[in-house]
């Protein structure tokens, strides 16, 4: 008698869970294909006739289209640097005794820590004063603090776990210190570096804190876009839905498609 | 000079001394096997010869010139290691040609040193292969291979049969020994197991806690350890050992005391080391010298239990001081437990050692 009962408040638990994380995300999506008075009926309305026109109103949003791109320019760039950067880093980490390993490792994991809103306020005043308010280089500098980190997190834990005697084999081979990098490394640790690297791109995609604080006209990121919508005298639900959903289906998409991967990236040195 | 010197070699990891001022030297075309107990620096012996640990002092000499400060790709050895060590992205040929590509030989040259090797190894159908599409055989043989294409002075073995089933370690064991033949090359090779030791070396290097104990043919460690230890790791099942006590002293003999024996017995000396009368003193006896036939001498022991092998049979018994004996006798022996046993033996087959186990 217990198991079944056990199972079915397992099965209850998950389904609540579920609707908790999903509820939100449908809503958006059946929000973006309401008219505009099924979406302000109250009680809510569950069926309805839905239409693109959401979608049409902020396609021909030029505002819309050049945030979609600079999130694009924004999240590819960083997380480009984020790799070419990391992974070096990575593996002088995790293959080589230096003074400071352990606090630098630290500084890894521990600026995760900090929340990003007490920041928000110094990074604001020292892009304004660096003259670097509204551009690509503020957003892809301040998105790589915690995007690096996830890659070296990652790609060291990767690297780690390539059996030292292949590199030095390698070395006895006459490989120098990059070729074992170039050659061996970065070949043996791309399941990881991949990984890190759709980590950086969905956080710098999703990104809307510093996007808000650092942008105001050229620059705008799709999420703050998203946002803007809400000022002024209306609010335009339906706009800002078929946004949200705009910007959330690709990665999304993308997540689904590579969700075995991620879930191995998230266990990486979990388990030894 | 020796084609591979070893120079009063030390290696400290912090405070811990692993290799403790090492000197042997090699000739061109010897078989040379490093061999102890896990942890005796054997392997990290292997390694400062390689180049991939650095000295803490002495020097390191390949073929007349000094190695101690040259880079391990430059030292002209190749290592076979227990893992094999392939790169699991590269394919066979791929794996074979990375040193060579490394060193920018041109591309035929690469191609008819990996069609050689892969001749001589018989895996000419695996070059496109992946290691992970290998058997640990196949893998083995691809090591080695990637060792040979490089046309090393020196080869270098860590363990590399300790990954592999008894079958075909036994396999790769002769596979080894012919390849040394038909290369005449200057091998080192590390092992934990004495069998592999002795059927391949033309010198054993026996070490214990980063020391050398003792330097020979298998023959001459087989026939006259220095010590203790040596006269127990060489040879299988294990040589037995008796406390006795050192009865009188001639020129050429030792008579000696043990209540297995029934009074004294004369054994001819094999060391000069001096000893006096009265001084306890180890009797070391192998197994395969004992028997139950007749014998010029006896040991009075009590049975214990016997294990058959097929072609052979290992009694063990104990002695009226309480230690054990192992027998290995032709045939299917049995014994009863507590059953008395008289064991013979040549006093000539006896080794003697001091209180410090040196032998005397």
């Amino acid at each position: 008698m217990r198991r079944p009962l056990g199972r079915g408040l397992h099965g209850l638990g998950l389904l609540l869970t579920l609707v908790f994380a999903l509820f939100p995300f449908y809503w958006m999506v059946s929000s973006s294909f309401k008219a505009q008075a099924d979406l302000l009926a109250s009680p809510p309305v569950w069926l309805f006739r839905p239409t693109l026109d959401h979608y049409a109103a902020i396609w021909a949003d030029q505002k819309v289209t050049t945030a979609v791109v600079n999130s694009l320019v924004v999240a590819s760039l960083t997380t480009l640097l984020a790799v070419v950067l990391g992974t070096p880093a990575a593996y002088a980490l995790a293959r080589f005794e230096f003074r400071g390993k352990a606090d630098l490792w630290f500084w890894f994991i521990s600026n995760r820590m900090i929340s990003p809103i007490v920041l928000a306020l110094p990074v604001y005043l020292l892009a304004r004063q660096a003259g670097l308010l509204d551009t690509y280089l503020v957003l892809v500098l301040i998105y790589l603090t915690f995007t690096l980190p996830i890659v070296v997190w990652i790609c060291t834990d990767q690297f780690r776990a390539i059996p030292p005697d292949l590199e030095q084999a390698a070395r006895l081979d006459g490989a120098r210190q990059f070729d074992v990098f170039w050659r061996i490394y970065l070949p043996l640790g791309a399941p990881g570096i991949a990984v890190s690297a759709i980590f950086s791109f969905i956080f710098s995609w999703n990104e809307l804190l510093y996007a808000l604080v650092l942008t105001r006209r050229d620059v705008q990121t799709a999420p703050v876009v998203a946002t803007s919508f809400m000022s002024g005298y209306e609010l335009p639900w339906g706009k800002i839905m078929a946004t949200g959903t705009l910007i959330v289906l690709p990665v999304t998409i993308f997540a689904l498609l590579v969700s075995r991967h991620m879930i191995r990236g998230l266990t990486m040195g979990a388990t030894k | 000079m020796s084609y591979l010197a070893l120079d009063q070699v030390v290696k400290r990891f912090g405070a811990h001394t692993v290799i403790d001022g090492v000197s042997l030297a090699a000739e061109q075309g010897e078989f040379v096997v490093f061999v102890g107990p896990s942890g005796c620096g054997k392997s990290t012996l292997l390694r400062l010869v390689a180049g991939l640990e650095e000295v803490s002092a002495g020097d390191v000499h390949i073929a007349g010139r000094c190695v101690t400060d040259v880079d391990p790709a430059a030292r002209g050895v190749a290592m076979v290691f227990q893992s094999y060590a392939l790169y699991p992205h590269m394919s066979v040929r791929q794996n074979m040609a990375f040193g060579m590509r490394m060193a920018r030989a041109p591309k035929p040259e690469i191609e008819r040193r990996i069609t050689e090797a892969a001749r001589i190894l018989q895996i000419e159908n695996l070059l496109d292969r992946r290691p992970r599409e290998l058997s640990g055989g196949q893998r083995q043989r691809v090591a080695i291979g990637r060792a040979i294409v490089r046309d090393p002075k020196i080869f270098l073995f860590d363990e590399p049969l300790s990954n592999l089933d008894a079958e075909l370690r036994g396999q790769m064991r002769i596979e080894i020994a012919r390849l040394h033949r038909t290369f005449g090359a200057t091998m080192v090779y590390v092992t934990h197991d004495q069998v592999e030791a002795m059927t391949l070396a033309d010198r054993i290097v026996v070490l214990r806690a980063g020391r050398v104990e003792q330097i020979g043919s298998p023959a001459q460690l087989y026939d006259s350890p220095a010590n203790t230890f040596v006269a127990g790791f060489i040879g299988s099942p294990r040589m037995n050992f008796l406390t006795g006590r050192v009865a009188g002293l001639e020129d050429d003999a030792v008579r000696i005391e043990h209540p297995a024996v029934g009074g004294v017995l004369r054994v001819p000396r094999r060391a000069a080391r001096a000893i006096e009368v009265n001084a306890p003193v180890t009797i070391g006896l192998r197994p395969e010298h004992l028997t139950l036939a007749e014998a010029p001498a006896r040991l009075a022991l009590a049975g214990d239990f016997a294990e058959n092998l097929g072609a052979t049979s290992q009694l063990y018994a104990q002695a009226p001081t309480g230690e054990t004996l192992t027998i290995q006798v032709p045939g299917r022996e049995s014994v009863a437990r507590g059953e008395a046993l008289q064991v013979g033996f040549d006093p000539a087959r006896v080794h003697l050692f001091d209180a410090g186990g040196q032998a005397i």
